[in-house]
């Protein structure tokens, strides 16, 4: 198609081109003819023009002739009435015209001349039959000046008688003097020739190229090459017949206008020649500037040629460059709308399958509420019937986070607290979640933790812990029963001391996914699998949470996926070291300053010297049993013994181990999640299990636990009874579960409707009348949040201390920070879970006490 | 940017044509007619003028009008040629018409063959040149040809010498060497003839007097007496006759043979005659002066190898030297720039360009240029000295004009005896 279209250009082009050379042919052929035409008349006017220059020189010749003539006639009256003609002829004084004056009488052969000599007529030839005013004229000759000249005769006449015949001698340089000095810019070349003879009698003075003179006819045709037989012999006619003759013929190289032109009837001849540039000077200036005005229009016409060009060229650019342009816009757009088709489809999916969703454990709540209702008498029913409303209502719960979650992270809302906390608690709490899931499903979850430097970090636990939940619920999901799930995190190098960067890995051999899938697996409402027609069930929001959290968090994920083959997820993260190190007192004040490992794995024990490190303490590595041994029995000191326990013979090497090291050294086994076959060595004296990862957080735990050190942590289900509550929400299905549960725990409850009424009922209290005021926040008259200020701005003791709970739905950290800039202490989310009200009460009761 | 170059030259462009359109606008009330002042100064200068071939220049002509056009350079005159040439041997010689010319003050400058300069001397006819600057350079010998009464009459631009020009190629052919004395160059002849050429001396009407010259003179501008014998012709104690006789015999002979075609010479002009068939090697040997050696149009490119040598003599080969030379006429009209325009022609400059441009002896003693090797024989003479003057102004009897019509009347048919009466009778007329 592209080719046609070229060859359809090129012809395209060749036809322009050819017509282009046409109109060019025309116009060279008009410009042609047009130069013919002006050197025609050209030619015809300088033939014209030259022939009124010769005729006006002739004219002039003859008059002077003529007035010879005349003149010699006049002086033949006055010899006729001079008393003697003999005298008066020797009286004559010559001049620059008449020369000699002479007389013959009548019947004489021998006359006087002016001159004094004796004259006769020999020398002088008057055959040729040519007069001037009627008297004859001689053949030119040389005279005794030693130049040309002619006679002419005239008789005496006395009596009527002819008496004596007068001649009268003249020069050609007489001539001269009325010729015109150089004619055609002194181009021209002239001469007199006697027509007789063809004796040039007058010629150029000064001679214009000085390289040719010519002595008469057959000389000049000699110097000027003119040899042409039929053109002399035309020229000879001519000159027998007294007739004009113009001719071109080159001389010396330049065309030539020559001519032979007849005066006194063809008795003298002007000859000579005027190169034609010199007589076509203005026309040669014509064509000169014709031709200048042709090149000039021509180069105009290129000139502008070029210009069409460059503009079409620069044009078609920006025509390509607009249409390449508008094609990029219309793929964009294109792919816009194609996403936002997608976008679309994928809401109505997510749509479609949040209703499934959302109905299927709606359906549960709903139609186990039913059955509750008919088997209300029925203990053990209503124990199964309520225990499955409260999962399908924790997954109805979940459902709704996710999607908050993901509304909430699109518009920008989500911040982060960056709290200390440690790896191992992070593992151990993924641990205990994801463990039991995969044992449901028999597969094999393995946690690796490696090249780790510090345990101890700041970030959001919650989190990454989502993060890490999410990837890992998915890997389990999408993994069949028997399959294996690794989990692992690894230490890399550090770009400052002052975070560690650490690398998460979760990956399966697993179903896996096709490319298409994973280019969209991190968009907001996708899912491997409709919902509809799959039994896995999900938001599929998880990943896009997932993603967005980790790019909160300054991180990466990237994954790689084969369809059945599995996948791996990677995030990258780096967090803050916390200054200062938690566990340093701790491990100072236990003078544990070496221990042994006896492990196999060496990237165990490098992890275990890489962590304990840190704090301190040097471990030294046995590889097997017979190398721990021979340490102990070296002298080696050590307040701690680590074994890692393997199924094969652990239990032996234990016994040994216990043998080998003195008694109140702990010895710590280092065994996997639910490891069992342990109890016999766990009889031994001061052992202890430390679950695989080794942390040393959790070996210090462990250390703790052992030596018997008090737990922090709250006894669970510490009695709250007998405490009083204000508590404002105006929802009454809200206010009655909050008094029902309440009740349960022993708890009296004041409840109002809203803010206003909650302010005046603890202006009306007495001091110490209520322990704590649960506050709703959205409600109305009066919100959650001015009410608090408000009690808090009563002038009583009991107003600044008295503890406020936030209870609310609006579950998000921003809340929680406005709950507590309200005064507020302490903020629960809705749906109400006794457990952490229990807690945040508890707290600030203490606290208050 | 390109919009407002290409804006700038339309604007330009417009502009130009306006301007172009509008700059024709003639005053109609001026006078058109630029006046010309009639103030160009001329000197008129007679010179003979050779025939020429088409289209082609003429060197000695051509050397000569480089120093003219000095002249009129330095002076901002205009020298205005005035020729005149015989057109057979039935016209007036140039010499004839330069004398009236001279005699009727038709011009100022003439070029003057030395007969006629020495006539024209005597006469009084012509202006004394000793007092120009370029006067003082001239050799010794060019004084002595072209002083009359005194008065330094002529200056040539070349020494003109005179030779035989031999086909040096044709002489190899027949194993001749190149002849010295009158008999070896009768040999040649005869062996020439031998050989089927029937004329082996090409001669014009001019220049066989050079022969005559070569053996009247040889002893006496060689023997060391030049002066007591030119004294003792004068005063009439010798003869004329008894110098040219051996000469006019020997011509005499040169025809009686017919190694010369009498009738044919008598009636040929100068190069013209004789010139055809020394180009084409039907003739050996001819005669002509320095100059034709270097002209194209003479015999300056041959086919064959040619050497100038002297004429036979009892001294061996002579080279015969007349003077032509300018002169000045008495009455001339520009006499005064005639004269300047002389002097710069004939100032050492001018003969240095002159002389390279033909080659030739310079009358300058200041000049020297290396000649053709042609010409080598004939120079290496005269750098010997070793010359016949053809004319000498201190003669009372004119030699180069006399015998050169003497010579014509031998060819005519007189006798040898005829023509020393002719001597005779020019002597006596002399003495009278």
């Amino acid at each position: 198609m592209k080719e046609e279209l070229n060859r359809i250009k090129r012809r395209q082009g060749i036809a322009l081109f050819l017509t282009i050379i046409l109109v060019f042919c025309m116009l060279g052929a008009v410009v042609a003819s047009v130069f013919q035409k002006i050197s025609r008349e050209m030619s015809t006017a300088a033939i014209q023009n030259l022939s009124e220059t010769l005729d006006l020189i002739k004219c002039t010749i003859e008059a002077i002739l003529e007035n010879e003539a005349e003149f010699q006639i006049m002086l033949a009256q006055e010899a006729a009435r001079a008393e003697d003609m003999e005298a008066y002829i020797l009286a004559f004084e010559k001049n620059q015209t008449m020369v000699k004056l002479s007389l013959i009488r009548s019947g004489e052969t021998e006359g006087v001349s002016s001159t004094g000599e004796r004259f006769t007529e020999e020398g002088l030839d008057f055959t040729s039959g040519r007069a001037v005013g009627g008297l004859p004229v001689s053949r030119s000759y040389v005279n005794y000046m030693g130049t040309w000249a002619y006679s002419m005769k005239c008789p005496v006449i006395q009596d009527g008688q002819e008496a004596a015949m007068l001649y009268a001698e003249y020069v050609y340089d007489s001539l001269d003097r009325s010729l015109p000095s150089g004619f055609y810019d002194k181009k021209a070349m002239l001469y007199i020739m006697d027509a007789a003879s063809e004796r040039f009698v007058l010629k150029p003075k000064g001679m214009g190229e000085r390289s040719a003179g010519h002595l008469n006819l057959s000389d000049f045709y000699r110097a000027n090459n003119i040899q042409e037989g039929s053109l002399r012999e035309e020229v000879a006619a001519c000159l027998a017949a007294g007739a004009d003759f113009l001719f071109y013929h080159d001389i010396r190289g330049k065309t030539s206008l020559n001519y032979m032109w007849a005066v006194n009837g063809g008795t003298i001849y002007l000859v000579g020649y005027v190169p034609v540039e010199a007589i076509q000077q203005e026309g040669r200036t014509v064509n000169h500037n014709l031709f200048i005005v042709v090149t000039v229009m021509l180069v105009a016409f290129f000139l502008c040629c070029l210009l069409y060009w460059f503009s079409q060229r620069q044009q078609n650019r920006i025509r390509r460059e607009q249409e390449s342009e508008r094609e990029l816009h219309n793929k964009q757009l294109a792919e816009a709308l194609q996403a936002a088709q997608i976008a679309s489809n994928s809401k109505t999916t997510f749509l479609s399958n949040m209703s499934h969703d959302i109905r299927t454990p709606m359906n549960a709540v709903l139609g186990f509420t039913s059955l509750l209702a008919m088997d209300a008498e029925n203990p053990v029913k209503v124990r199964e019937y309520t225990k499955k409303i409260m999962a399908s209502g924790q997954h109805l719960l979940s459902l709704i986070n996710d999607v908050l979650d993901v509304s909430k992270i699109e518009s920008g809302k989500v911040v982060l607290a960056l709290e200390p906390f440690t790896l191992n608690d992070l593992v151990s709490s993924v641990d205990a979640i994801i463990q039991p899931m995969a044992k449901a499903k028999q597969q094999a979850f393995h946690i690796e933790v490696t090249g780790i430097r510090h345990e101890y970090l700041m970030g959001d636990e919650t989190r990454i812990n989502q993060i890490l939940i999410n990837l890992l619920s998915n890997a389990i999901k999408y993994t069949p029963e028997g399959g294996s799930i690794w989990f692992r995190i690894i230490g890399l190098k550090q770009r400052s001391s002052q975070y560690e960067r650490i690398r998460i890995e979760v990956e399966d051999n697993g179903y896996g996914m096709t490319p298409a899938y994973l280019e969209t697996i991190f968009d907001a409402f996708t899912r491997a699998e409709n919902s509809t027609t799959n039994k896995v069930q999900g938001t599929g929001l998880g990943m896009a949470i997932t993603k967005s959290i980790v790019e909160l968090m300054g991180g990466t994920i990237e994954v790689s996926s084969e369809v059945d083959k599995g996948s791996l997820f990677r995030v990258e993260l780096e967090l803050r070291v916390p200054e200062g190190q938690v566990d340093k007192p701790f491990w100072e004040k236990s003078g544990i300053v070496r221990i042994l490992a006896v492990d196999s794995d060496e990237e165990i024990c490098n992890n275990l010297q890489t962590l304990t490190k840190a704090v301190g303490i040097q471990v030294d590595m046995a590889a097997s049993m017979e190398t721990a041994i021979q340490l102990i029995e070296g002298g080696r000191e050590y307040q701690v013994a680590l074994l890692d326990w393997d199924d094969m013979g652990a239990d032996q090497a234990a016994k040994r181990l216990r043998e080998a090291l003195p008694g109140p050294i702990p010895i710590l086994f280092l065994a996997d999640y639910d490891m069992e076959g342990m109890d016999d060595a766990l009889q031994l004296d001061n052992t202890g299990i430390l679950t695989k990862p080794f942390f040393v957080s959790a070996f210090r735990g462990k250390l703790q636990e052992m030596w018997g050190e008090a737990s922090a942590e709250l006894p669970e289900g510490s009695s709250l009874e007998g405490l009083h509550l204000l508590a404002a929400e105006d929802n009454e299905i809200n206010a009655e579960i909050l008094a029902e549960l309440l009740e349960i725990e022993g708890i009296t409850c004041d409840i109002v409707e809203n803010g206003q009424l909650a302010l005046e009922r603890f202006e009306a209290s007495a001091e110490g009348e209520f322990d704590a005021i649960l506050m709703d926040v959205q409600m109305p008259v009066m919100n959650g949040y001015d009410a608090t200020r408000a009690i808090r701005a009563l002038a009583r003791s009991d107003a600044q201390s008295i503890p406020i709970i936030a209870m609310t739905a609006n579950a998000f950290a921003e809340d929680e920070k406005a709950a507590l800039d309200a005064g507020m202490n302490a903020h629960v989310a809705k749906p109400l879970h006794i457990e952490q009200l229990k807690k945040a009460i508890q707290q600030y009761r203490n606290r208050k006490e | 940017m390109r919009k407002r170059i290409a804006a700038a030259c339309l604007a330009a462009l417009a502009v130009l044509a306006m301007a172009s359109c509008g700059a024709v606008n003639e005053d109609p009330g001026k006078n058109l007619i630029r006046q010309e002042e009639e103030t160009e100064r001329v000197v008129n200068f007679f010179s003979p003028m050779e025939k020429t071939d088409p289209d082609t220049e003429n060197v000695a002509r051509s050397a000569s009008d480089l120093t003219v056009a000095m002249a009129e350079k330095r002076l901002g005159v205009s020298v205005a040629y005035r020729t005149y040439t015989a057109e057979d041997y039935q016209d007036r010689t140039y010499d004839e018409v330069a004398l009236d010319r001279v005699r009727s003050n038709m011009d100022d400058m003439y070029l003057l063959n030395p007969d006629i300069i020495l006539k024209l001397g005597a006469e009084g006819a012509l202006m004394d040149l000793s007092g120009l600057a370029c006067a003082e350079n001239l050799r010794e010998v060019v004084k002595t040809a072209n002083v009359v009464d005194g008065k330094l009459v002529a200056i040539p631009q070349e020494v003109v010498a005179y030779g035989l020009f031999i086909n040096k190629d044709m002489f190899d052919q027949y194993q001749l060497s190149l002849p010295e004395t009158p008999e070896e160059f009768l040999e040649c002849c005869r062996v020439f003839q031998e050989n089927g050429i029937e004329t082996p001396v090409g001669a014009n009407r001019w220049w066989l007097e050079t022969f005559v010259f070569a053996q009247a003179y040889a002893d006496l501008y060689n023997g060391g007496n030049t002066q007591a014998e030119i004294d003792a012709l004068n005063s009439g104690e010798s003869k004329y006759s008894d110098y040219m006789r051996p000469g006019f015999t020997f011509l005499q002979e040169l025809i009686d043979c017919g190694y010369i075609d009498a009738e044919k010479a008598a009636v040929s002009e100068a190069i013209e005659g004789e010139g055809a068939d020394f180009l084409t090697q039907k003739t050996p040997i001819v005669m002509a002066y320095w100059g034709a050696a270097n002209t194209e149009t003479a015999y300056g490119n041959t086919d064959f190898e040619m050497q100038v040598i002297g004429f036979p003599s009892s001294r061996g080969q002579m080279p015969v030297v007349p003077m032509t030379g300018f002169a000045v006429g008495a009455g001339a009209e520009h006499a005064e720039d005639a004269l300047l325009a002389l002097d710069v022609m004939l100032s050492d400059e001018a003969l240095q360009l002159y002389a390279e441009t033909n080659r030739v002896i310079s009358p300058s003693k200041n000049v020297e240029v290396e000649c053709v090797p042609a010409l080598k024989p004939l120079n290496d003479r005269i750098q010997e000295d070793v010359y016949v003057l053809g004319s000498n102004a201190g003669m009372k009897v004119e030699q180069w004009g006399n015998t050169c019509l003497i010579v014509r009347q031998l060819l005519e048919g007189a006798t040898v005896e005829d023509c020393m009466a002719e001597f005779d009778r020019l002597q006596a007329e002399s003495l009278q």
